[in-house]
């Protein structure tokens, strides 16, 4: 039997819309599921999805992609990298797996809502492949690293982490309950497709796929690139959703929530995807700083598709530029320092080449950053190790609910953003955080931080060995050095750097 | 005499911290208790300075043997722990 081509049924197809006649419109899309925003059916049914794809080719697609996939990883089963790969490198796997793998279940939850709940037809038929997508990105992430959990256990968290009350943890599920599950159709469609994934999350995928192929593990990389390629096909649910919106009068309602996205993504990024390109991966492996890579993709190319929609750039831009130089550094000497709270080993990153290299790409990183690191250096060398581990728990932000940190020694700058709403004070890492906060007190304001759980007396005993227990982080999970302090030797005897 | 958190801020450090300290110490006490998780671990030791604390964006110093529950300072608020002349 002879097949239509695509473009002669595709048009009909994809429009598929009705006029209820049971049940109202209202009764069949209710607004707190759908956020139209007040515009109404006829309006959405100009959404023109700019990627057009039909099930059958999709799934001759997916199937070549996750034969793909599982066959480089089949192939490589049995090489040494696990073995040799820097400890590095290890590290930023298994942060990855257990702060994204489950994540992306958040995020077919949130697909699944705009398949429901999506206002344009268009929508609806986009949003049902990208929901496939982030279930067959949810297994290829679990699988993975499963077959690491013998050798090692922390690759368990891959699992594990969303399941526990451990701060990164809290942090994520916080940002991605906010940006994913706490939200309307149309919500997602901007918050999540536009402003997470086609602002960050679709970048770093790219740079996380060649920073793996340059670290020699082609099945990471083989398998992030298969995820890439559905990100950037379903991350352009949201462009043509907000077109909707700005061409209807709703460009403030969509401008806040795109601002309201970014700063939490950026959040996500600094903790997760810094300390990841400045520290864990081996100096020899880096392509670019942290920093660099924020002003090439974020700052040069998504600013662009800020514009291009005719939306304005969020209020707090120059800001979070300024917080390229320093955010991240903070926040991983608060993860390298605060090692037994997290299911990875930081990597100090911290030779004196590597300092060069921070010196070079962060001047002045040496008399603020480095001051700390020199007394941290100072305690290791003198066999001092308990002076570099924590007696007390950092104060998390109620936003981000990653410690309030930003730059110590000579160029010290750090405070609290704080706010008083209805007799309870609320502590923030930022006027950004503060700012998202006062944009609906009501969806943040019962929330509490692992500081205001401990200050409850929900973590007993009420010390650090309380607080891993409560985060559920056995011996064995608990994070210490990657390198076992080896790059102190470095300092130790200084003419070993010149050999 | 009562347990009472406070949020250090301890000059040079990178961090907010929770440091508990109890309502009927001196400042001086309570900067002590500060430095114990600052002072040694991320920040110098400056021995010929005395570490001196205030509200977060003031520029006067709480008596240093005023005791905590004096001086109006709140559970949970952020103080400034800055090392001063001696």
């Amino acid at each position: 039997m002879a097949l239509l081509d695509r473009s002669e049924w595709y048009d009909i197809a994809r429009s598929t819309n009705w006029t209820p006649t049971y049940v109202s419109e209202e009764e069949l899309f209710p607004d707190t599921m759908c956020g139209a925003k007040g515009v109404p059916m006829d309006k959405w049914e100009v959404y023109d999805e700019p990627y057009k794809t039909s099930y059958s080719e999709y799934v001759r697609i997916q199937r070549e992609k996750d034969s793909g996939a599982y066959s480089v990883k089949a192939a490589l089963e049995r090489n040494q990298l696990f073995k040799d790969a820097d400890p590095g490198w290890l590290s930023i796997l298994k942060s990855h797996y257990g702060a994204i793998a489950l994540g992306e279940y958040a995020a077919m939850s949130a697909e699944a809502r705009m398949v429901r709940f999506g206002r344009a037809p268009g929508m609806r038929n986009m949003a049902t492949f990208g929901m496939l997508d982030e279930n067959r990105h949810a297994q290829l992430q679990l699988f993975f690293p499963h077959e690491h959990c013998p050798k090692d256990r922390q690759f368990d968290w891959a699992h594990k982490a969303y399941h526990s009350k451990e701060w990164g943890a809290i942090a994520a599920r916080h940002a991605f309950d906010d940006m994913f599950m706490g939200r309307s159709a149309t919500d997602i469609a901007v918050m999540l497709t536009f402003a997470f994934e086609t602002g960050f999350t679709n970048m770093q995928f790219l740079g996380l796929a060649a920073d793996a192929a340059e670290t020699g593990d082609f099945t990471f990389s083989s398998l992030i690139s298969s995820i890439q390629t559905d990100e950037s096909r379903h991350a352009q649910i949201g462009g043509p959703a907000l077109q909707v919106l700005i061409a209807n009068g709703r460009k403030e309602e969509a401008q806040k929530l795109v601002d309201v996205a970014i700063a939490r993504a950026w959040r996500i990024f600094g903790v997760l995807t810094g300390p990841a390109m400045d520290y864990y991966t081996p100096l020899e492996h880096r392509k670019q700083s942290f920093k660099e890579f924020m002003q090439e993709w974020i700052v040069g190319q998504f600013e662009r598709s800020l514009i291009d929609l005719g939306l304005d750039l969020p209020w707090y831009w120059d800001q979070m530029i300024s917080e390229f130089d320093y955010q991240h550094h903070a926040y991983h000497l608060g993860v390298w320092f605060w090692r037994p709270t997290v299911w990875w080993n930081p990597s100090a990153g911290m030779t004196p080449d590597c300092r060069d290299w921070l010196e070079e790409k962060y001047p002045g990183w040496n008399d603020s950053f480095g001051k700390c690191w020199d007394v941290i250096i100072d305690n290791l060398l003198a066999g001092r190790p308990e002076l570099t581990l924590p007696e007390t728990l950092p104060i998390v932000c109620n936003m981000s609910q990653l410690p309030i940190c930003a730059v110590p020694g000579n160029g010290w700058n750090v405070k609290d953003y704080p706010l008083v709403y209805k007799g309870r004070t609320y502590h923030f890492n930022s006027e950004i955080d503060r700012w998202v906060f006062q944009q609906d007190p009501i969806r943040y304001r019962d929330h509490m931080t692992l500081v205001d759980r401990f200050l409850a007396g929900h973590i007993q005993p009420p010390d650090l060995s309380g607080a891993l227990q409560y985060m559920n982080l056995a011996p064995g999970e608990m994070g210490q050095d990657a390198h076992n302090y080896a790059w102190v030797d470095a300092y130790r005897n200084p003419l070993k750097k010149a050999v | 005499m009562a347990l009472f958190p406070i949020i250090s801020n301890f000059q040079f450090d990178f961090v907010l911290q929770l440091v508990p300290v109890d309502s009927d110490n001196t400042m001086d006490e309570v900067c002590s208790a500060a430095a114990h998780h600052s002072v040694g671990r991320r920040v110098a030791p400056q021995p010929d300075k005395v570490v001196r604390v205030r509200r977060q964006g003031a520029t006067e110093f709480f008596p240093r043997q005023a005791r905590l529950h004096e001086t109006g300072i709140l559970p949970m608020e952020t103080l400034e722990f800055i090392f001063c002349e001696g």
